[in-house]
């Protein structure tokens, strides 16, 4: 375990060594204007119209461009697994690392297969997936431990050296997009057969590549160019004018409040959605890692703004009947003295009369 | 005796007043609430089952949670403001820790123990105004670190992760030491000695015989303020120990 923590130490180390080498070097602008990006809100863009899943390769190039990235990032559990007690379960992928047809904590991206029946003609979808970045991140905001973080670029990632893996942020997430694997993490170091579950890993919209100013590997490795990267706005209006174009729909820019991540497709994300479903619940698939497309998700903490007012107005309200209780209950005080004084004067038939 | 049971007051003397015993439940049933629904942000109760338990399901749901736990801060907040304001407009700072508290808590503890003599007490013994200070300084602790999470979690705030982190950390401390001092709370009354106290926070009285003797300081006090009358006591105490006799 030691080994384990050193060498992702080692990795964080030398990551955020070079990145500030590369900054030093170059100038905090340079490296993101190199690649056309802002060092501002980015935004990518996925078009379903030219994602055809890579059907003349093995296995999609983002999927295998993400894994070649982010190998040295993946689990090495610590064997044999401890049941998350009391239950009798404990979620490992370590034996599924080849598993690319599902977000796995191995697999940060993948890309979807579905059919879908539109304008009278069954089309077939294809749809990568990883996290959606949002612009409200429920994960980040709800983390326990404040693990996840989002950066001034959108991009959301998760601290692998605080997850406790208690998969709050997959339960959190409309999507259920972060994947657990026990047997790794902080865990381990404090009751790990009592508490705990290990480290939740995702796409993190390869943040050290957009800190060098290049693109994620995803977006480089697209054969079709479905996959795009810009800033935020242009992304937005690229996406809206590629809709109308194709007289086709936008997801993900009012989606739980608003993503970095915007799908177009000629075909309503309703019936994409509805075909996920249809195709999970064929397959009997309820494990985590094949997420649907609900238009229009709410975002859980959209009433946060109001919660946060009552919350700073109920001590003004407290104090100020606080007020207005002291104030009547000094007057009152000064009532009884007086009424006191009184009967002190009156003498000993007062006292008696209070006494009956 | 008899001038006792006509007239119970005599027998008992205004401890809590509404004001405080109003500050004090509503405190205490907002911790509750918070600390129920708090733990209910760490994925605890479906972890250990606990929403198995017949009507625990919404325990589970953090968003049910997350909300109530808003509604156990609005009460916190408004009963500690509450309570700030007027104990400052009315000048009453009886709970508020004194000098030398902690070397008197310590005699009172011995001497509780020991069966020896304690030191003669105000209206709050040193112990209580030590235990005010915890549990009032783990609260504020909570309460800043609290509103800088709702703060967090308005939509398009976004806070310094770092700066998130030592928050998150400390609203988790917060909610250790405050569960250690609700339990000291509560265990001080495992010893038989501070029972006739309890009936302070409910009815508000306590038994005079017991003041007398255990919160000396006060009871003069409250003799010089003419707030009671000594000829009275020993007038029913002649009479009870006539009766005894």
């Amino acid at each position: 375990m030691d080994n384990n923590i050193s060498r992702r130490t080692f990795f964080k180390r030398t990551t955020a060594a070079g990145l500030l080498g590369a900054l030093a070097a170059t100038g905090l602008n340079k490296p993101v204007q190199a690649a056309g990006l802002s060092n501002g809100k980015l935004g990518t863009l996925i078009d379903l119209s030219k994602c055809d899943g890579c059907k003349n390769y093995g296995t999609p190039l983002c999927v295998e461009a993400c894994g070649k990235h982010n190998q040295e990032r993946f689990p090495e559990p610590i064997k044999p697994l401890k049941k998350y007690w009391p239950q009798d379960k404990v979620e490992d992928w370590s034996n599924k690392r080849d598993l690319k047809s599902r977000l796995t904590p191995y697999n940060w991206t993948f890309v979807d297969h579905v059919k879908v029946t539109h304008d009278g003609a069954e089309q077939e979808v294809y749809v990568p997936r990883r996290c959606m970045h949002c612009d409200n991140p429920t994960c980040s905001k709800l983390c326990p431990f404040s693990a996840i973080t989002k950066d001034p670029t959108g991009a959301v990632s998760i601290d692998d050296e605080i997850c406790f893996g208690g998969a709050k942020c997959r339960d959190v997430c409309p999507w259920g997009i972060p994947q657990r694997q026990a047997g790794v993490g902080i865990y381990l170091d404090i009751a790990p057969d009592l508490a705990g579950g290990g480290v939740m890993y995702k796409c993190d919209m390869c943040v050290d590549l957009l800190a060098e100013g290049k693109k994620p590997a995803c977006v480089s490795a697209c054969p079709n160019g479905a996959i795009s990267i810009g800033p935020r706005e242009d992304v937005r209006n690229l996406a809206n004018e590629k809709a109308k174009e194709i007289n086709g729909y936008v997801y993900g820019d009012k989606e739980n409040g608003g993503t970095s991540t915007l799908y177009v497709s000629a075909v309503p994300f309703e019936k994409i959605d509805a075909a996920i479903k249809a195709d999970k619940a064929s397959k009997k698939d309820t494990a985590p890692g094949r997420p649907g497309m609900p238009v229009n998700v709410e975002n859980y903490l959209s009433t946060g703004k109001g919660m946060f007012i009552s919350t700073v107005m109920a001590p003004f309200a407290g104090a100020a009947v606080a007020g207005l209780t002291a104030y009547r209950t000094i007057k009152g005080d000064k009532a009884k003295r007086k009424q006191n004084n009184l009967n002190t004067q009156g003498g000993d038939d007062n006292d008696g009369e209070e006494n009956k | 005796m008899v001038k006792k049971i006509n007239n119970p007051k005599q027998s008992k003397i205004l401890r809590q007043s509404l004001a405080n015993r109003f500050v004090h439940w509503t405190t205490a049933l907002s911790v509750l609430l918070l600390i129920i629904t708090g733990l209910g942000q760490l994925p605890l109760y479906t972890r250990y089952n606990v929403t198995k338990l017949p009507g625990a399901e919404w325990l589970g749901d953090y968003f049910i949670t997350i909300n109530l736990h808003y509604l156990g801060a609005l009460g916190l907040l408004f009963a500690v403001a509450f309570h700030v304001v007027y104990a400052f407009a009315r000048r009453e700072f009886d709970i508020f820790p004194r000098k030398g508290d902690m070397k008197e808590s310590y005699q009172i503890i011995k001497a509780m123990l020991t069966k020896g003599k304690e030191p003669a007490s105000d209206k709050y013994l040193a112990e209580q105004r030590v235990a005010y200070l915890f549990i009032g300084v783990s609260l504020l602790l909570l309460i800043v670190t609290g509103l800088i999470k709702t703060l967090k979690n308005v939509p398009g705030i976004d806070l310094s992760h770092s700066f998130l982190y030592w928050n998150t950390a400390l609203h988790n401390l917060g909610t250790g030491l405050i569960l250690f001092g609700i339990i000291g709370h509560l265990a001080a009354f495992l010893l038989k000695e501070n029972r006739p106290l309890l009936p302070g926070m409910f009815t508000g009285s306590i038994n005079r015989e017991y003041v007398k003797h255990r919160h000396s300081l006060w009871y003069d006090k409250l003799l010089r303020s003419g707030e009671i009358n000594e000829i009275k006591l020993n007038d029913s105490e002649t009479h009870s120990s006539g009766v005894n006799s």
